[in-house]
């Protein structure tokens, strides 16, 4: 009896004999609160009836079994949630002997048959028997409009209750509501069911109280994760609404196909993040938009190099940042709120898309920025309360990182009188802090591998002495790499060449495939600012691309 | 057409042998191919089921293949023309109630997930899923705004009833055929009375014009149909068909004058008692009671009716002389 021990056989030997006793209203929504726990313990069963030799070994060891399981085939609960039924057929066909040795294993196949045939027929003489055998169609396909036509009328009687609310901050006082949702706990995952868990959902965030069943928001969440069930935007994001844990793994959902697809690069990501449906749900609500961004940035502090996370921060506040001003500015948050631990004065000079500014102002917006950025980090030597504000600042400069990628465009085309603002606010970018990074040395980096790409990118065919200086800093060993290759890959995109230099450049710097795969990444970051500039400029997308497919071949 | 009635007849004839012991000796391909025919027989059932001249041949072989069946298989119970659409389900339980089905059927009825895909053709679990899920769901939810007092699984049940009578009297010539139908629904819901008439009423609540006529005339040809209806039937449930039908308020009004004529006056005790096991003095306020509050015309037509009634017994305004006078009082009109 390993594993199942006589404690649990009694409680749930209890719980079963009391669902067959009572009424059966009530009977089933103790059992969709149970259903969890009857899981487990179901696949202890299972467990154990597969480690017998035989159907009398098994009666032997589990003499409750028959009964258990019996019962439970009569408990339309149990057999309506997929898990659930699952694992009771297992222990079924478990117990089903192909060549039965004596009379008992005999009849427990009969037993089993029967069983079976009850779970998928009615019992005779019945109305319900009599309906379906006349019903001109398959019992699959009546049981199906069936329950379409059962769930329409609950949808209806949702949508009902919510009328009879005096006003919307009035408690949902309907209790049919949290009834329905308890027995919907079994169902999550029936298809037929997802217009009845989309109007609970949708019904319980407009009422504003929770009056659905905890447990049945968790299904919901964790059906809807692991794509076992397919719901309306709508409803998905009120079910963020309801579920932090949802809203969570949806987050993460993210943020691990960004990490892991390197498809995505070449793809339109703000399409991925858009069809991810956080940037509407953060746009719409204020705390889903904070509990997103306490989670990147949460990831950003652990791996704040990674450019695959600052590209995708960067693409999902644009798409955020549209949605937000898509909305109808009555029903508008103050844009602080939604930043409410960063110093107002840098909100409006960041969040305004490079788009929105004329091109020749957009060095004077720059300069600001960095200004601004930089009064921040004054006092980070002495100071140490002053290490918040400035990752705050920091972090919504990543999340702007639109407007570094504007400087850096800049950078290549720039008069070297005009730099040092815009190297700057490269570099702090990348090296954020005094600690460890020495930021002055490090815009002395910058500077030196600006100066080596423009004589790169100028000169045909590229000078040698330039070529390894550049690759130099982009090895691996080097910190500054990926300020470096910040650079690169915008020279590669904007300058003014002839298209066949980049290929060769490429081919000759970037010749470690993890370098390959980081500007993908600043491309993607690039072509997402490109995509919601005012005016398209062809010649500049078709070298985005002719380097992407450059990268791509490896 | 003949060859159509060849494999009709195979078709009956491998249900018939798939319920003696000479199952025993099917291997899977037969098993698959057995499948494989009743779903054949489920698209001619489908393809024909509304055109009444076919329907009516495929009728008349079944009926023949039947009796000769039942002479040769003692325990063979013969099958409807409305069976034919789940021939597979009919095989499926056949050879589960077996005990000399071979044990494979298990298997092929219930697949583990990697059983190979060719025996999925009969898999059944989606179907638990959905036959459970409804019932959970009728089971365990009230609605607060179902059709006053009609449980939700007889108002669905009775509402894929319509649904089916609405598609087969759409086409001229079906009306023997509708018929049947209900007769075979009623006759197979033995003894269920309520929980029959329950579906009927769901099925009038929402079926076309016709179809609703065509019930109404169903249960008045059908014998003591309607007077069951009517007395099994929540008040609120004939308010709302009286309300939506002329033709089944008339009616309704005539059952409920038949009660009333039952009633007779029990002088010592002061009340109405009924001789019949009809319908008691009070049931039939409350009925009245329920015509009178479902809206303007109902209450008008119901007080102009009472009034005609209470005229016709004499007019008078003691208790105890006419029942229609008493209910009048009694319903404070």
């Amino acid at each position: 009896m390993a594993g199942v021990s006589e404690t649990n056989v009694q409680f749930w030997m209890n719980k079963a004999v009391n669902w067959g006793e009572a009424s059966s209203c009530s009977a089933l929504l103790d059992t969709s609160r149970h259903l969890g726990p009857l899981r487990n313990f179901l696949q202890q069963i299972l467990q154990g009836l597969q480690q017998m030799n035989s159907t009398s070994e098994a009666m032997k060891t589990f003499p409750f079994v028959g009964q258990f399981l019996g019962r439970l085939c009569w408990n339309s609960c149990v057999t309506a949630d997929e898990r659930s039924q699952k694992l009771l057929l297992r222990c079924l066909s478990c117990l089903y002997s192909a060549e039965p040795l004596n009379a008992v294993e005999r009849k427990a196949n009969m037993w089993i048959k029967n069983m079976l045939c009850h779970l998928i027929s009615e019992e005779e003489g019945s109305v319900a028997h009599a309906t379906v055998k006349h019903a001109g169609s398959t019992p699959m396909r009546y049981h199906t409009e069936a329950l379409q036509k059962v769930v329409s009328l609950m949808v209806e009687e949702v949508s009902k209750s919510c009328d009879c609310l005096p006003n919307a901050s009035a408690r949902c006082s309907n209790s049919n509501i949290h009834t329905m949702s308890t027995a919907c706990i079994a169902l999550v995952t029936c298809t037929q069911m997802a217009p009845l868990i989309g109007a609970l959902l949708k019904h319980s965030e407009s009422c504003g109280s929770s009056c659905l069943n905890q447990e049945f928001i968790n299904e919901v969440g964790e059906a809807f994760i692991s794509k076992r069930l397919v719901l309306e935007d709508e409803a998905v994001i009120s079910l963020w609404c309801q579920s932090a844990l949802s809203l969570e793994g949806a987050a993460v959902s993210l943020l691990e196909s960004v990490l892991s697809d390197h498809q995505l690069t070449t793809q339109s990501l703000d399409k991925h993040v858009n069809d991810s449906l956080l940037p509407q749900a953060s746009a719409r609500h204020c705390h889903i938009f904070l509990t997103v961004s306490e989670i990147y940035r949460n990831v950003l502090t652990e791996i704040d190099e990674n450019l695959a996370i600052r590209t995708l921060i960067q693409v999902f506040t644009v798409c955020f940042l549209q949605r937000l001003t898509g909305q109808n500015s009555q029903d508008r948050l103050p844009l602080r709120a939604f930043f409410p631990n960063v110093m107002p004065s840098l909100l409006s000079p960041l969040l305004t898309a490079p788009s929105e500014v004329p091109r020749e102002a957009w060095l004077d917006h720059l300069s600001w920025i960095t200004s601004l950025l930089q009064s921040v980090t004054e006092n980070e030597e002495e100071d140490v309360r002053a290490y918040q504000p400035m990752f705050e600042a920091w972090f919504l400069l990543v999340r702007c990182g639109y407007w570094v990628d504007t400087a850096v465009e800049l950078l290549v085309l720039a008069a070297s009188g005009n730099t040092e603002a815009l190297l700057w606010l490269l570099t702090f970018f990348h090296h954020p802090t005094n600690r460890g990074h020495q930021r002055s040395q490090q815009t002395a980096v910058a500077r030196e591998a600006w100066t080596h790409l423009r004589m790169l990118f100028l000169n045909h065919p590229p000078p040698p002495r330039h070529l390894s200086a550049v690759k130099e800093l982009l090895s691996s060993s080097s910190i500054s790499a990926n300020l470096v290759l910040h650079l690169f890959s915008n020279f590669a995109v904007f300058s003014h060449g002839p298209v066949s230099i980049i290929t060769e450049i490429s081919d000759k710097v970037l010749t470690e495939t993890a370098v390959r795969r980081r500007a993908l990444w600043i491309l993607a970051s690039i072509r997402c600012r490109l995509n919601s500039a005012s005016s398209r400029d062809d010649r500049v997308h078709s070298r985005l691309r002719t380097l992407q497919d450059t990268l791509l071949q490896t | 057409m003949e060859a159509v009635l060849r494999h009709l007849n195979n078709i009956l004839e491998l249900l018939a042998v798939s319920r003696t012991d000479r199952v025993r000796e099917w291997d899977r391909p037969t098993t698959q191919r057995a499948f494989k025919w009743a779903e054949y027989c489920e698209q001619l059932h489908s393809r024909y089921q509304s055109n009444p001249t076919v329907r009516s041949s495929l009728e008349s072989g079944l009926t023949d293949t039947n009796r000769r069946l039942k002479e040769t298989f003692p325990s063979y119970s013969p099958v409807e023309f409305s069976e034919l659409a789940q021939c597979q389900h009919k095989l499926i339980v056949y050879l589960l109630r077996n005990p000399s089905s071979p044990h494979f059927i298990i298997e092929m009825l219930f697949p583990d997930q990697n059983s190979p895909s060719q025996e999925l053709l009969a898999a059944q679990n989606s179907l638990v899923t959905r036959k459970s899920a409804f019932s959970l769901l009728c089971c365990t939810v009230n609605r607060t705004s179902s059709y006053y007092g009609l449980q939700t699984e007889p108002e669905v049940r009775g509402k894929l009833l319509g649904k089916l009578l609405n598609s087969i009297l759409a086409r001229p010539g079906n009306e023997e055929h509708a018929k049947c139908l209900l007769d075979s629904v009623r006759c197979n819901s033995a003894g269920k009375v309520d929980g029959f008439y329950d579906v009927i009423a769901g099925a009038l609540l929402c079926s076309s014009d016709e179809s609703q006529r065509f019930i109404i005339t169903w249960l008045k040809e059908s014998d003591g149909g309607l007077n069951t209806f009517c007395s099994v039937i929540s008040p609120e449930v004939c308010a709302v068909i009286s309300r939506q039908s002329p033709e089944f308020r008339k009616l309704y009004w005539g059952a409920l004058k038949q009660w009333a004529s039952c009633l007779e006056y029990d002088v010592i005790e002061s009340v109405w008692v009924t001789s019949e096991g009809a319908g008691s003095f009070d049931v039939l306020a409350d009925r009245l009671r329920d015509l009178i509050n479902s809206g303007e015309s109902l209450k008008e037509e119901t007080e102009t009716a009472l009034k005609a009634l209470t005229l016709q017994d004499g007019d008078f305004s003691v208790k105890g002389v006419s029942v229609w006078t008493d209910l009048t009082l009694q319903l404070k009109l």
